[in-house]
């Protein structure tokens, strides 16, 4: 990155005495739509503009607030421009930035305005606090944004997510080493057996007996026990903080999701966040129960070998050990390449699951259009690619285990010939040799298993991450930002100059409506005209980019966001029944509903008739999406559902466009009971239900275009009258 | 389709602004040029829309077109095209949400914010289209064509 050819002393250079800087803007982005920066300093005089490339033909330029006939901003599609009018047309200008920066400009030409009629002797609407260029630590403005520092190894994080179990974990540690210690007693023991016992007797130079060899066998059969059993309780705490560990994760992870907003759903696959639940968290808690404690127990079993090597004899743990360093180095050399291997291989795994996840649920349409092959296709592919990338990086971790084989080969051939010589110059017995053996070829057995944790190591960060990615998506609606608590509404809702922009766009552009207590509003409009957006944000799935929206004359962002749900009736176009009974579905915004108060609200709903003629009546199982319903008779549920909890605002989205007429005025008339002393905004094509409305507001991008009853409207002879004419010859058609 | 690739007449007025003639010979200022497949076919299907979003014309092959206009809608297209090409990446490092590209583009050097996996899309025709975190859309045309290290980079990414 080049050094920031712009630092304080620039800007400060430039400034008049007196002159303060109001606001500023870095755009990204040249005249021919090259990356290069720029920045716009408004002062309370005079607009500065930098660019980068201090080499460039124009390195400086401002203008006199007074010369400024007009700052606007363009979008134009993946870019956006900012003009500049002079009053000398010379002195135009226009910059060019990504559309990421929109939201900037905005305030930027904001500010602008303000300056601007400040200077025209109006005082400015609300003066924006002069920006210091004192002790700027952004210097200006050029230094990029760093992001925060990385949230660190992801295996680490897992370490403090087990802290809770930490007395767990030190008895699991414990019992290893213990464990360790005892399987390690064997050769040394062996080791004596061979010089005590063995040697004398082949050679049969002193008095030996066999029974000698009693306490030795026992010894060993001792140690082997109480290895067992160590082991085995060892295997069993450490599966239970493995357990307990991910267990946690999973919860949280799920916790963590119902925080999150629609805005991250939309842009999430389900798929992809199953796996990381399911998948990731399950190969974590293997890697606990199984990889971490192996590597715990081969690295204590490693260090301790290679302690009592050298015990033994120096020279020869020397000579025995000197592949090791060739091993180390091997390691970190494929290291990055297993991490991205495995990283691609989860990647290629959550892939999978969510082709599946798209298709299943979408069977239908796959039948309808007789896609089979293709889906069949598609699996296959990802299928393929799963291989691919595992086949990968299996090539990489396979070369490991047989190189260590080699390498302990390697090793022994040494101690049998360094050894030998030993052995024969008289400083070493054959038993401390077989004791030696022995030992070297658990040093190299560990060394090869930690070469193999080395990989799951790897693999299990990979799904760390991937599981800790989630955990660290900000809630982009803080539940706990507004905290007064509230009881039920009235209802009277205002928007006050909303604006609501998603992503680079304006959808909502400037929308003020009151709506009073009981009031029916039928929200009408082409699509995309922002009608959903409205109702979301009087929802508070989302929040307002300007302006407010206020119930019972209060903020809304004030107000608990549960508390407001619970004021909140919602009927949606498709309505989503959840795997239960009808009863548990009815009861699904107020679980402790009496069964009387189910049926009455099923039957405000018209939906008791039809759930008594069920064999299992409000005990029927309804699946997934309730395929044993029609679309009529799982609206009529989810309108008893809104019903039961008695909410002070409902809110119905298209709730009838997706059925028949008859089914229609089944809803209709369910709908009636619903609406009856509720405010209530529904989106609506019907006009069956727009008559019921005591007005009519329509939507034209992100704008009212037209608010009054029916009749009103049809005299206008506006954008309603056309809607309804156009709604007429469809239904005559 | 109304691919009315002859039968219309793209001139600039004054202002520099894009005017067209339809095959009727109706005038329609300030009309804008957008590509229809951006990111897999940039050479066809060219729209060409009214001031209000209406759909006037619809061009499938821009090379079929006389000289002087082609030129003149390329022009235009450049003007709202923004789709920079990956060359090279010279690394992509963790940061608090998601990853942080630093790439060389046909634009020049940039970097950017990649939040999730789901960014990075295989498109028909092997290329790859990577969406930061602004929803900037940038293409890497054939991951085939980059530099090795650029290529593992991307791997371990995608």
């Amino acid at each position: 990155m080049p050094a920031d050819p712009l630092t304080p002393p620039l800007l400060e250079k430039r400034l008049e005495t007196g002159e303060r800087v109001m606001a500023r803007f870095q755009v990204d982005l040249d005249q021919r739509l090259q990356f290069e920066k720029g920045l716009l300093v408004l002062t309370n005089r005079r607009l500065l503009c930098f660019e980068e490339n201090q080499a460039g033909p124009q390195p400086f330029q401002d203008w006199v607030l007074g010369e400024i006939a007009g700052l606007s901003m363009e979008e134009m599609g993946a870019t956006a421009a900012l003009h500049l009018t002079a009053t000398a047309a010379s002195a135009n200008r226009h910059w060019r930035f990504t559309a990421g920066l929109v939201k900037e400009a905005d305030t930027f030409v904001a500010c602008f305005l303000d300056q601007q009629r400040a200077l025209d002797g109006g005082v400015p609407s609300a003066m924006p606090e002069p920006i210091e260029t004192e002790g700027d630590d952004e210097g200006l403005g050029f230094t990029d944004l760093m992001p925060d520092a990385t949230h660190g190894n992801p295996l680490l994080r897992l370490l403090k997510f087990s802290r809770p179990w930490l007395r767990l974990i030190v008895l699991g540690l414990l019992l290893t080493i213990a464990a360790t210690s005892a399987s390690l007693l064997t050769p040394w023991i062996t080791g004596v057996l061979v010089d005590k016992l063995l040697i004398p007797l082949q050679t049969k130079s002193d008095e030996i007996h066999l029974r000698q060899l009693l306490p030795y066998a026992a010894m060993l059969l001792g140690t082997a026990l109480v290895a067992w059993l160590l082991k085995w309780w060892r295997t069993f705490v450490v599966a239970r903080i493995a357990e307990l560990v991910t267990s946690r994760l999973r919860r949280e992870l799920f916790e963590h999701l119902q925080g999150l907003s629609l805005i991250y759903f939309n842009k999430k696959r389900t798929g992809d966040l199953i796996s990381r639940i399911g998948t990731d968290t399950d190969r974590l808690s293997l890697f606990i129960s199984v990889n971490f404690i192996d590597f715990v127990c081969d690295v204590f079993q490693f260090a301790f070998t290679a302690f009592i090597l050298f015990k033994i004899h120096p020279l020869l743990a020397f000579a025995a050990l000197g592949p090791v360093p060739l091993v180390a180095w091997l390691v970190k050399c494929v290291r990055g390449h297993l991490l991205s291997g495995f990283a691609a291989s989860s990647r290629a795994w959550s892939l999978m699951t969510s082709v599946l996840s798209d298709t299943i649920p979408g069977v239908r349409v796959v039948k309808a259009f007789a896609q089979e092959q293709r889906e069949i296709e598609r699996f296959r592919q990802t299928d393929h690619h799963v291989y691919s990338t595992n086949d990968r990086v299996n090539r990489t971790w396979s070369f490991f285990s047989p190189m260590i084989e080699m390498f302990t080969d390697l090793g022994l051939l040494i101690i049998w010939v360094v050894g030998a010589m030993t052995v024969a110059h008289g400083s070493l017995t054959v038993g401390v040799l077989w004791c030696f053996v022995t030992y070297t070829t658990r040093f190299y057995g560990r060394l090869e298993a930690m070469s193999r944790f080395f990989a799951s190591a790897q693999r299990a960060a990979a799904s760390a991450h991937r599981v800790f990615e989630v955990l660290d998506v900000e809630p982009d609606m803080p539940a706990t930002e507004g905290t007064r608590r509230i009881g039920r509404l009235s209802g009277h809702i205002e928007f006050r100059d909303i604006k609501f922009r998603h992503g680079s766009r304006q959808i909502i552009r400037g929308i003020n409506l009151n709506i009073a207590p009981g009031e029916m509003i039928g929200l009408v409009g082409p699509s995309g005209a922002g009608k959903t957006t409205l109702v979301n944000l009087a929802c508070r799935f989302f929040d307002v980019s300007e302006g407010a929206i206020l119930v019972d004359g209060q903020d809304l962002r004030d107000i608990h966001v549960e508390d407001f749900r619970k004021n909140i009736g919602l009927v949606l176009q498709e309505p989503y029944l959840f795997f239960g009974t009808i009863g548990d579905n009815i009861s699904y915004g107020k679980p402790d509903a009496t069964r009387d108060e189910i049926i009455a609200a099923a039957k405000a709903a018209r939906a008791h008739e039809f759930i008594m003629k069920l064999v299992d009546g409000y005990d029927s199982m309804v699946g997934e999406r309730g395929q044993q319903l029609s679309g009529g008779e799982r609206q009529r549920i989810s309108i008893a559902r809104a019903l039961l909890i008695d909410p002070a605002i409902l809110i119905l989205d298209e709730a009838t466009s997706s059925v028949d007429t008859e089914t229609e005025r089944e809803i209709q008339r369910a709908l009636d009971n619903l609406v009856h002393g509720r405010t209530t905004i529904a989106i609506a094509h019907r006009l069956g239900t727009l008559r019921l409305a005591n007005r009519l507001v329509v939507l034209d991008d992100g704008r009212i275009s037209e608010i009054g009853t029916h009749e009103q409207l049809l005299k206008t002879s506006g954008t309603y009258a056309r809607l309804h004419q156009a709604m007429q010859e469809v239904s005559q058609a | 389709m109304n691919s009315t690739a002859t039968h219309f007449d793209l001139q600039r007025n004054p202002a520099g602004n894009l005017m067209y003639t339809d095959a009727a010979g109706v005038v329609h200022e300030n009309v804008l040029p957008l590509r229809l497949f951006p990111l897999t076919d940039p050479e066809h299907w060219v729209a060409i829309t009214s001031s209000g979003g209406q759909d006037l014309a619809c061009i499938e092959d821009l090379a079929a077109l006389p000289g002087p206009t082609r030129e003149l809608l390329l022009d235009a297209l450049a003007q709202r095209d923004f789709v920079p090409l990956i060359l090279s990446i010279h690394a992509i490092l963790r940061a608090a949400h998601g990853y942080e590209w630093h790439v060389t583009t046909d634009r020049g050097k940039t970097h950017f914010t990649v939040e999730n996996d789901e960014s990075i899309q295989p498109l028909a025709g092997g290329s790859i289209v990577v969406m930061d975190h602004r929803n900037t859309r940038y293409l890497i045309t054939d991951p085939a064509t980059l530099d090795l290290k650029s290529r593992q980079r991307l791997e371990r990414y995608y």
